[in-house]
């Protein structure tokens, strides 16, 4: 019983996570349908930044700010220089670039910050938090991990519902056309869903880091689970990627704890193919409504 | 700000007259408009005719900015707008209703009149008459007062305000895209087949509308349509449209009683 509330809540935590890189997914993908392969990559990147600049200042807020601000950057500045192009040109053209990307921030990542298995701080403990004696699988950090991207979640649902950036956003996103003939500019409205998806990742990258150490490669598998929560809840809908990010991470780290945790790229790739083969619409696509 | 803000300008009459001049446009290696010129009249109705495929739609898409023209001209109050994008073209006063009741489904009735209202900011501010700068910062009681004033026009709005527009029937969209439309404030209406799909009784209400838009708040109207007969009996001007070319322009009346041109061109 114990065991199970642990890895329930350790699932919860993980599953913020991939929730997190998810949502930035589903940022790009809602407003241009290009799946951004180098979500992870701009991730890791940011992180190395943050690294940075937690060892010269000896801050780890700091380089937290300055990796999410570097999110912003990196986002917007590889929307406006590589993603537009691509944009009146065949769906392929931007799913290559976006590996292309991939590959580069990889290859920069390893000739600016080495290859070699960095560890990353926490913002706060990590020991296990207990009820009397009762250990709860997870730590101080874990509970600000969760909190920190339910609340950036919950602010950006806000901002997209109640103002009218957040209107100007939607609109594009589900009519371009229509947007556009009503004065919206819909190229700087992806200019900053990228900033925002840039934003989101980098979170991610900075709170998953503790628990996976970081190296040019480090993002891969958060990237796969990211994808796959986001196609779970659809691609389209930011709630279905934060319940579909909850669901394969609780559902993962029951196969971790009970089976092993050598399963879980496997059971997680299964889970994709499973849903793209039922369900490829997800859970929470809004598709049937756009047919209408 | 008297009545606050009306949806015409009802200013000089030059200013709304749209001309649009040996317009060429078309699709990668097909030419869609070969050599179009049309006068559209302040206040009045300019109905373009012309059987599937005439280059009709093509004609408002190359005025709206959403194909880029080749070639040729387009006249708001004696400025050449051609090549500019759509936000431009909102802006500067030609609002395009495209076909198809293109309500944005997934946002409520008031998020699409809201979408009308993007063009605002950073526009250039019509009317002119009297203070732009106090309008400008009085600009969220205007637009609360646009929104008001919409209602007011299309009362079965008001009621669905809150509502998908998803939810909406076909009458009732496309009294959602003219009232999003006519919440840029532009000169002149590009309306393309408001008719299609709508049942007669409620085909017979948007006509009705698009002729109070031109009388009585002096719009300008480039109307295309499929039912041409319709059209004509609302419109001042006709222009028809054949293979990209345009093959009569005329009064409405003239063009309705040429029997060998309804046959030819028109289907009636």
């Amino acid at each position: 019983m114990v065991e199970f509330l642990q890895f329930t809540l350790s699932g919860i935590v993980f599953g913020m996570i991939y929730a997190a890189v998810a949502l930035s997914l589903v940022l790009i993908w809602r407003g241009t349908r290009l799946l951004n392969y180098a979500q992870g990559g701009m991730a890791m990147f940011t992180t190395y930044v943050a690294i940075e600049v937690i060892y010269r200042t000896g801050s780890y807020w700091a380089g937290f700010v300055v990796a999410l601000a570097a999110g912003i950057v990196l986002g917007a500045a590889f929307q406006v220089s590589v993603i537009r192009p691509t944009m009146n040109k065949p769906p392929l053209n931007g799913v290559i670039v976006t590996i292309g990307l991939l590959t580069l921030l990889e290859g920069l990542a390893g000739i600016f910050f080495g290859g070699q298995y960095r560890s990353f701080p926490a913002a706060f403990s990590v020991t296990g938090l207990k009820i009397g004696t009762t250990p709860l699988g997870v730590s101080r950090f874990d509970v600000f991990t969760a909190a920190a991207v339910l609340v950036t979640t919950l602010a950006l649902a806000a901002a997209f519902k109640y103002t009218t950036a957040g209107l100007r956003m939607r609109a594009a996103a589900f009519n371009a056309t229509i947007a556009r003939l009503s004065g919206i500019r819909v190229a700087r409205v992806l200019t900053i869903g990228w900033a925002l998806a840039g934003l989101i990742g980098a979170l991610a990258g900075v709170l998953v880091s503790p628990s996976t150490f970081l190296y040019p490669n480090s993002m891969d598998t958060i990237f796969v689970f990211g994808f796959t929560a986001a196609v779970i809840g659809g691609l389209d809908s930011p709630v279905g990627a934060v319940v579909g990010g909850l669901l394969l991470g609780i559902a993962l780290s029951y196969v971790g704890g009970y089976l092993g945790s050598d399963l879980t790229a496997a059971v997680a790739l299964g889970v994709l193919v499973v849903v793209l083969m039922i369900r490829p619409g997800g859970l929470f696509s809004a598709t049937r409504v756009r047919r209408v | 700000m008297s009545s606050g803000a009306e949806v015409a300008p009802a200013g000089a009459h030059e200013s709304s007259t749209l001309v649009v001049e040996e317009l060429v446009a078309g699709y990668g290696g097909v030419i869609a408009l070969d050599g179009v010129s049309i006068s559209a009249g302040a206040a009045a109705i300019t109905a373009v005719l012309g059987a599937n495929g005439a280059g009709k739609t093509t004609l408002l898409r190359a005025i709206s900015g959403m194909i880029r023209p080749r070639r040729g001209r387009v006249l708001l109050g004696g400025a050449d707008l051609a090549g500019r994008n759509p936000e431009q073209m909102v802006r500067a006063g030609i609002a395009h209703v495209p076909e198809g009741q293109g309500v944005i489904a997934e946002l409520t009735v008031e998020e699409n009149l809201r979408v009308g209202m993007m063009s605002w900011r950073g526009a250039m501010r019509r009317p002119p008459a009297g203070a732009g700068q106090a309008r400008a910062a009085n600009s969220r009681a205007e637009r609360a007062a646009a929104l008001d004033e919409a209602y007011e026009r299309f009362k079965p709005l008001a009621d669905r305000r809150r509502k998908l527009a998803a939810t909406l029937s076909g009458g009732e969209r496309q009294m959602l895209v003219i009232a999003r439309a006519l919440l840029a404030r532009p000169r002149v209406l590009l309306l393309d087949e408001p008719s299609l799909g709508l049942a007669p009784r409620v085909m017979t209400q948007v006509m009705d509308l698009v002729v109070q838009l031109s009388r009585e708040n002096g719009l300008t109207i480039v109307l295309v349509e499929q039912n041409a007969r319709v059209a004509l009996a609302i419109a001042d001007h006709g222009v028809v449209l054949n293979l990209g070319r345009v093959v009569a322009s005329a009064d409405a009346r003239t063009l309705a009683a040429d029997v060998a041109l309804r046959h030819h061109y028109l289907g009636f």
